[in-house]
């Protein structure tokens, strides 16, 4: 294309070029976010440092409790885990992805697409199913001889990080994908011209030239797996608790508001944080996709 | 040689072992399920025993799953059309318009998207308590329209932006006016981007678990409450049943979106 | 008589004027280039006459009426722009009855004006591909046929061949010279190509920082530049930096770098005696002989590359100073003994093929 003196892709009509042009059709969204959004989560946080009375005690109460610092711990670990898990086991898959004959990665490509589209309470139950005592897991293990006595695969963290890991791989996949698909072929014939062994070529080119991909797909992974609620209330146990969990149970069992309110906040407030690092290296593109 | 997969060497068999564990992985328990639907073990045994249709009839027998299905279905679909016209109204503002603050507008509609549903859900929970909307269409219609719009925000604008806006302006030349050149020529341009937030808006609601399990009455449950609440009993075969129906209604929309894309491309 | 009156238009985006003070009078069926480098206002002056920007003063009458107050859609102008922007949803017929459509036509007429069109342009078999399914020259045919469906008095066309390889632009330039003459409608044609400005315009209008720098036809802007811009801009060039020793009226006396004196060049713009000016020379218009065989004003050069190009020789020449001359002969008029590299040679030409720009 050729540049022209102005681009016609803005044009402003010869009939309305005032400040504000254009804000009217924004109006209906603006108002459902704000009022179905906004409002109600201000609300609830501002219950954290209003209920029972004006205060911090809910934070107090929150960060002085090991009860809720596990809780905490917990949702760290598990988020950590799977993050862990979704990069050694996503990168190969991405990298397959990538250069596999088309047929194959195609296939790969569907399955990857068809578990993610899947309801999610549908894979959770399937999950449930197969990490149950009973379940086949542990039946085929000891089938083989492999155990005498049934794993306890549920109702722990074990089965939250197995179930978590499971929903989350797509969402690793699927950016990394996008980052190796876009690395220029020619730069490693130029690696082993320059007499990098294989393993060389992969540490020095490939992981550096990935590594923008891993990042903001483990932010991604981390973040979303900090707040999740349905996979850890199913296939984790009540002594393990979540920080999702948490905050479900103390408004639905406890009533008690003010910390719920302190509880989101902190969920809140990590949760943006990260997305902001997130912002500030990645831009918004990936944290969209 | 790293990015050729006939030269890869040895490290060719690493990542085919690891892809294929991963779709395995990812693919079994899907098959499972579905396999579990019409197995005739009430224990949920593996390999069935027998097969049977027994769970999808007591499935179909029961008022209250159809009750669910209907009350999600209608949900679903009154916060897609909802979705999609709020949502092509917001991305002709936010990729047309000349005001202040346009980046911050985009980003707030998108945060519902990001941030964890669950605070959402207590929030929204605890907001519609005075309001009286808890348990009603109206409170579903409304919360799931918050997580929707951001899908539809989203497929719209990546649309609009790649219509190449002289397409529109030379339909204006030849003499329609603005609003017809938008209506004959623009939206049938950006039609994938409307069916696709349409498709996306339509799942954001289907699949909705977390605001709906809050907000639910004993009298108006979605299909996901129900299913939620069933599975904190028993892991009864006829939610497989279910299962395997919501596996073959994406199956399905990922067919159809598929085709689209075909469409698209020829 | 004038049929396009364009008054004074300019337009101001913040602070900076992308065109100023233009006018311009087109008569009925002419064929107008806006020539320039992008950024020189040509576009925009095509764009406010098109209804997309408001003009910041001015006027634009059509058929001796102001047409600034109706909107795009009334004017009822015809446009090719610069990408096909064929509308991907309907088929070819579809987008050439488009306008007829929205002008709620009957279907008949829609249907005969079609097949006229689809005739004009020379794609009577294409009336029901999509067009996703033509070539580039073939796509912009149709959007040619879609502009000129509704029979508008003036047709708008913003770079049309720039998206086009060189070979099927001379294609289309030929179709839109035959169209052109066939239906008698009087065309803008914005170009940054000066070779397609000559080949297709009765007049070209070379717009520079917002304002028109020459109005004519094409060969007065080549062989009688007004500015040193249009010299440069239109065919090519040489320059010889030199100073001026007397001036009267439109004629001057030079001295160059080297010592040697001209006398009695024509010259553009007020110079006085000592000011620097550059003497601008075609290179088809140079002459090389050997050494002092020539009568006529001349140069002492040093033959530095030579280039074979077909139908042409191309030779560069260092003078004395060190300046650098392109000449170009047919190479018919050269012969190979003459090619000699280092070879000193001397530069003439006709007294009245030089031009005296002041700096």
């Amino acid at each position: 294309m050729t540049v022209t003196d102005v681009p016609l892709a803005n044009p402003s009509p010869a009939t309305a070029r005032r400040r504000g042009r254009g804000i009217v059709p924004v109006i209906p969204a603006l108002a459902v976010v704000v009022l179905v959004f906004v409002i109600p989560v201000l609300a609830l946080l501002l219950r954290s440092v209003l209920e029972p009375e004006p205060g911090l005690q809910n934070y107090a109460a929150f960060f002085g409790s090991t009860t809720y610092l596990k809780v905490l711990g917990n949702t760290f670990l598990v988020a950590g885990t799977v993050t862990l898990a979704t990069v050694l086991l996503g990168f190969p898959v991405a990298w397959f992805l990538a250069i596999a004959p088309s047929f194959w990665s195609r296939l790969l490509f569907a399955i990857i697409i068809l578990s993610m589209w899947t309801n999610l309470l549908a894979r959770t139950y399937a999950w449930m199913v197969l990490l149950q005592r009973t379940g086949i897991i542990n039946r085929t293990l000891m089938d083989l001889g492999l155990i005498s006595e049934p794993l306890p695969l549920i109702n722990n963290l074990a089965g939250v990080t197995i179930g978590m890991t499971y929903i989350m791989l797509p969402f690793m996949i699927l950016p990394l994908h996008a980052t190796i698909r876009a690395i220029d072929p020619a730069v490693f014939q130029a690696a082993a011209l320059c007499g990098a062994s294989r393993w060389q070529a992969f540490t020095r080119v490939m992981l550096p030239l990935a590594a923008s991909g891993i990042a903001a797909g483990a932010l991604m992974v981390f973040v979303m797996s900090l707040g999740y609620f349905i996979t850890p209330a199913l296939l984790g146990g009540t002594s393990n608790m979540m920080l999702a969990e948490l905050i479900a149970q103390l408004v639905q069992s406890l009533l008690d508001w003010g910390l719920a309110g302190a509880a989101a906040l902190v969920l809140l407030v990590v949760t943006l944080a990260i997305y902001l690092v997130q912002l500030r290296f990645f831009g918004f593109g990936q944290a969209r996709s | 040689m790293l990015l050729d997969f006939a030269r890869l060497g040895p490290w060719r068999v690493v990542l085919i072992v690891i892809a294929v564990l991963v779709g395995a992985y990812l693919l079994l328990p899907i098959l499972l399920i579905v396999a579990l639907s019409f197995g005739s073990s009430q224990w949920l045994q593996f390999p069935p025993p027998g097969w049977t249709l027994r769970w999808y009839e007591e499935l179909f027998d029961d008022p209250e799953w159809i009750a669910s299905f209907l009350t999600s279905f209608q949900i679903a679909a009154v916060v897609t059309v909802l979705s999609v016209v709020i949502g092509l109204m917001a991305s002709f503002g936010l990729t047309r318009g000349e005001f202040r603050g346009r980046e911050v507008l985009r980003a707030l509609f998108l945060t519902p998207m990001i941030l964890p549903v669950v605070v959402l859900a207590v929030a929204l929970y605890a907001f519609f308590l005075r309001l009286h909307l808890n348990g009603t269409f109206l409170g579903f219609v409304l919360a799931h329209l918050v997580i929707a719009l951001p899908f539809s925000i989203i497929a719209i604008s990546n649309a609009l932006e790649r219509f190449d806006r002289d397409i529109e302006t030379a339909a204006i030349v030849c003499g329609a006016s603005p609003l017809e050149a938008k209506i004959r020529v623009t939206l049938p341009g950006i039609r994938l981007g409307l069916i696709s937030a349409a498709i996306f808006s339509f799942l954001a609601s289907w699949d909705e678990v977390v605001i709906a399990i809050f907000m639910a009455s004993p009298d108006l449950q979605t299909l996901p409450v129900r299913i939620y609440s069933t599975l904190r009993q028993d892991l009864s075969p006829v939610i497989a049943a279910v299962s395997t129906l919501l596996i073959a209604l994406t199956a399905a929309l990922m067919a159809l979106a598929a085709l689209f894309r075909k469409d698209a491309r020829s | 008589m004038t049929f396009l009156e364009i008054s004074n238009i300019s337009k101001t985006f913040g602070n900076v004027a992308a065109v100023n003070d233009v006018s311009l009078d087109i008569a009925q069926g002419e064929f107008v280039t806006f020539l320039g480098p992008s950024g020189s206002g040509k576009s925009t002056t095509l764009y406010m006459i098109a209804g997309f920007f408001e003009p910041s003063g001015g006027d634009v009458r059509l058929g001796g009426r102001s047409i600034l107050a109706e909107p795009s859609n009334k004017r009822n102008i015809g446009m090719v722009f610069q990408r096909y922007t064929l509308f991907p949803h309907l088929s070819v017929a579809e987008n050439v009855a488009f306008p007829l459509r929205v002008r709620r036509r009957s279907a008949a007429e829609i249907g005969r004006k079609v097949e006229e069109m689809l005739a004009l342009v020379r794609l009577e078999g294409f009336a029901d591909r999509m067009p996703a399914q033509l070539s580039g020259g073939q796509q912009q045919r149709v959007a040619l046929a879609r502009a000129l469906a509704y029979d508008p008095p003036l047709l708008l066309m913003d770079e049309p061949l720039s998206a086009l390889d060189k070979k099927l632009r001379e294609e289309i330039q030929d179709e839109i010279r035959r169209i052109h003459r066939q239906t008698g409608v009087t065309i803008l044609y914005v170009t940054h190509d000066q070779e397609e400005a000559l080949s297709l315009s009765d007049r070209i209008a070379l717009f520079n920082h917002g304002r028109i720098e020459q109005l004519g036809k094409g060969r007065e802007l080549y062989e009688a530049p007004r500015t040193r811009f249009v010299a440069d801009f239109v065919g090519h060039s040489n320059f010889l930096d030199c100073t001026i020793t007397r001036s009267e009226g439109e004629s001057a006396d030079i001295v160059l770098p080297d010592g040697g004196m001209l006398s009695g060049i024509s010259l553009h713009g007020a110079a006085v005696a000592g000011a620097r000016a550059g003497l601008m020379i075609r290179p088809d218009r140079l002459r090389l002989s050997p050494l002092g065989q020539a009568a006529e004003p001349g140069i002492d050069a040093v033959l530095s590359d030579a280039t074979f190009i077909g139908e042409t020789y191309h030779f560069v020449l260092a003078t004395g100073w060190g300046a650098s001359v392109n000449v170009r002969m047919p190479a018919s008029r050269v012969r190979p003994d003459e090619v000699t590299m280092g070879a000193h040679m001397q530069l003439h030409w006709e007294a009245t093929d030089a031009r005296l720009f002041c700096h």
